[in-house]
């Protein structure tokens, strides 16, 4: 299970509405305690998609590589990867799946007419062939 | 020793340490020492085949080791191994992907389904393919034609050209019914007669930077069939931007070339030709012509490669640069290798956006309709001077081939090439008048003249063509 604290969760969402009608993509950072992880700060990162971005992100591995660095050095862990749906659910999509990775959680925020509706979180399994919904604790 | 440092949701396979510190020579070797002190983690890096997973990205310090010699690449102490997934997704909103053909779809598809290469997996594959051919003309429509009645599921067509009568001597997707059509009306209408499955998108658009990585971006592969090279150019680096393989051919007169670049770690256009050549200096099939079953042979070795390269079998065509003679019916092979230094696909590239690809190959971007030079003669006005009886010499400096496909009654052949040493048939204080096809030879014949001391040397404006529109319709135009 996981839980967001509020302000990741704000920054999570600030992110998501101020890319709309693009998809956005960050890290969430915290810390694991045996299977509960608790999501402390989100960092943006450029969507590194090169065509149109309404439904699609990419995330540059050095770009992720600095954000798992930066987490360190704060002791902090990179616990999970997030990215937003504008104006659909928060489903994890086939091509979520096939460019997962089966290390991290994966928090999607459905972002409607600009604003943040709802969120879900996935792991999905070693080869990438189907995820699991896990439990998402989000800040009233 | 080396330092690997452990992603966080490894840890738990690594002893719950941040870093392990790891003896070998090379990223290979220090991988090796990784997984076999923690066995754990082996089947979260490597997959069942012992090559990385597809998503695991290792970093030697800062550099991606696929930018360097891969698992070859030396470690020497004090160097930081980093385990970084690629990342990506999106909600695409694009219809699920099916997994099942209906029974027409089975009847269709039999001499596909009844080979193990293809079986339903291969022909399931096909109906979930999406397809960009660039050019509805001489390569796309065996193309077209092909890859539609193969099953591909989708198929995007780029043209924004019309159907002409001098195109139908190769371009088989139109027929003459279609002469003044667009062509991409006409070629959907004879795809989906082929095959109703297909799903055709139309982009009535020239490609350009601006709205090539949008286009490009919905398809899995694009088909290069374009006649020029900016559009070349830029198909190529908007394919190795977006990592879609560029299915590539061309055609002149009796020749023929195909390859595939942009695929991970093979060649682009670019590692075959950093640079456009001059404008100019190589023809275009409308001024060079073009044997009209060569685009057939070509297009479909284009479409053969589309198809293995959907289904994964086979060997494709990547790295691998094939030549094909139709006079002496003999197809060749040349290797083609990645450039490390390439701008586009090498190590370190420049060009990491798209740039304005008329200015790249010297094109400007506004081609001025031909200014009336002084001393150019308009066809009416030849003809007036004919009529009159006008003393002059009328010279027609194009090709014998062409000079029997049609000729203006009182005119002197006299070719180009020939004109320098033929200089003394003509009499220098005499009036004479040069045409062509459409008045740029004529006009460098005229240039020639003038500095030949021919101060009476005039080029009729527009050629034959010009002619034909405006003397006599008589004459046929090619």
């Amino acid at each position: 299970m996981i839980r967001i604290n509020a302000e990741a969760a704000r920054a999570m969402v600030a992110h998501a509405e101020s890319t709309f009608p693009d998809e956005c993509c960050g890290v969430m950072v915290g810390s694991i305690d045996g299977d509960k992880k608790t999501v402390t700060a989100a960092f943006p990162l450029e969507n590194a998609y090169k065509g149109k971005q309404e439904d699609r992100y990419e995330i540059r591995p050095e770009d992720l590589l600095a954000a798992d660095k930066k987490a360190r050095a704060e002791g902090l862990d990179l616990i999970g990867i997030f990215h937003s749906h504008p104006d659909c659910d928060a489903y994890f999509s086939k091509t979520d799946l096939e460019n997962s990775c089966p290390w991290y959680s994966f928090v999607v925020l459905s972002i409607k007419g600009g604003k943040f509706d709802h969120a879900n979180c996935f792991l999905p399994n070693a080869d990438q062939t189907a995820a699991e919904k896990e439990e998402l604790t989000w800040p009233k | 020793m080396a330092k690997v440092m452990i992603p966080t949701p490894l840890r738990q396979f690594a002893g719950k340490q941040e870093s392990v510190e790891l003896a070998g020579a090379n990223v290979g070797e220090v991988l090796a020492a990784l997984t076999s002190t923690f066995p754990d983690l082996k089947k979260q890096i490597f997959n069942d085949e012992g090559k990385l997973r597809s998503f695991v990205n290792v970093y030697l310090n800062d550099e991606d080791i696929r930018y360097l010699k891969k698992s070859d690449t030396p470690v020497a102490s004090g160097d930081t191994l980093s385990i970084v997934p690629s990342i990506a997704g999106g909600s695409t909103v694009a219809e699920p992907l099916t997994d099942a053909l209906s029974k027409d779809e089975i009847l269709r598809y039999s001499r596909h389904l009844i080979m193990p290469e293809v079986g339903m997996e291969g022909q399931i594959k096909l109906k979930n393919a999406k397809v960009l051919l660039v050019g509805a003309g001489g390569l796309g429509a065996p193309l077209g034609l092909y890859l539609a009645a193969a099953g591909v599921g989708r198929i995007g067509i780029v043209d924004f050209d019309v159907v002409d009568f001098t195109n139908l001597q190769r371009q088989v997707i139109h027929g003459t019914k279609d002469v003044g059509r667009k062509k991409l009306d006409s070629a959907h209408d004879r795809m989906k007669d082929i095959n109703p499955n297909v799903r055709i998108d139309k982009y009535e658009v020239a490609l350009t930077s601006e709205n090539a990585l949008e286009i490009i971006s919905g398809y899995d592969m694009v088909v290069d069939g374009t006649d020029n090279f900016p559009t070349r150019y830029l198909v190529n680096d908007a394919c190795v931007i977006l990592k879609k393989p560029n299915v590539y051919g061309s055609i002149f007169r009796f020749e023929g070339q195909a390859t595939i670049f942009a695929t991970e770690g093979g060649p682009c256009y670019r590692c075959l030709y950093p640079e456009p050549p001059p404008p100019g200096l190589v023809p275009s099939c409308a001024e060079g012509g073009v044997l009209g079953i060569l685009p057939g042979i070509i297009g479909l070795v284009q479409a053969t490669e589309a198809v293995k390269l959907i289904l994964g079998t086979g060997q494709p065509l990547i790295g691998r640069l094939m030549l094909y003679d139709a006079l002496a019916m003999k197809f060749r092979e040349l290797k083609l290798r990645r450039n490390p230094e390439c701008p586009v696909c090498g190590d370190h590239p420049t060009v990491t956006k798209l740039i304005d690809y008329q200015q790249f190959c010297g094109i400007p971007g506004h081609t001025p309709e031909p200014e009336f030079v002084e001393g150019d003669i308009t066809p009416k006005e030849v003809k007036a001077k004919q009529d009159r009886g006008d003393a002059f010499t009328f010279i027609d400096v194009r090709e014998p081939h062409e000079y029997q496909i049609c000729k203006i009654p009182g005119t002197k052949l006299i070719p180009l090439g020939e004109l320098p040493k033929r200089l003394n048939e003509l009499d220098q204080s005499a009036e004479i008048i040069a045409h062509c096809k459409s008045g740029v030879r004529s006009g460098k014949a005229v240039d020639l003249l003038k500095q030949n001391g021919f101060k009476k040397a005039r080029n009729m404006k527009g050629g034959i063509l010009a002619w034909s529109d405006q003397v006599d319709p008589s004459v046929p135009k090619y």
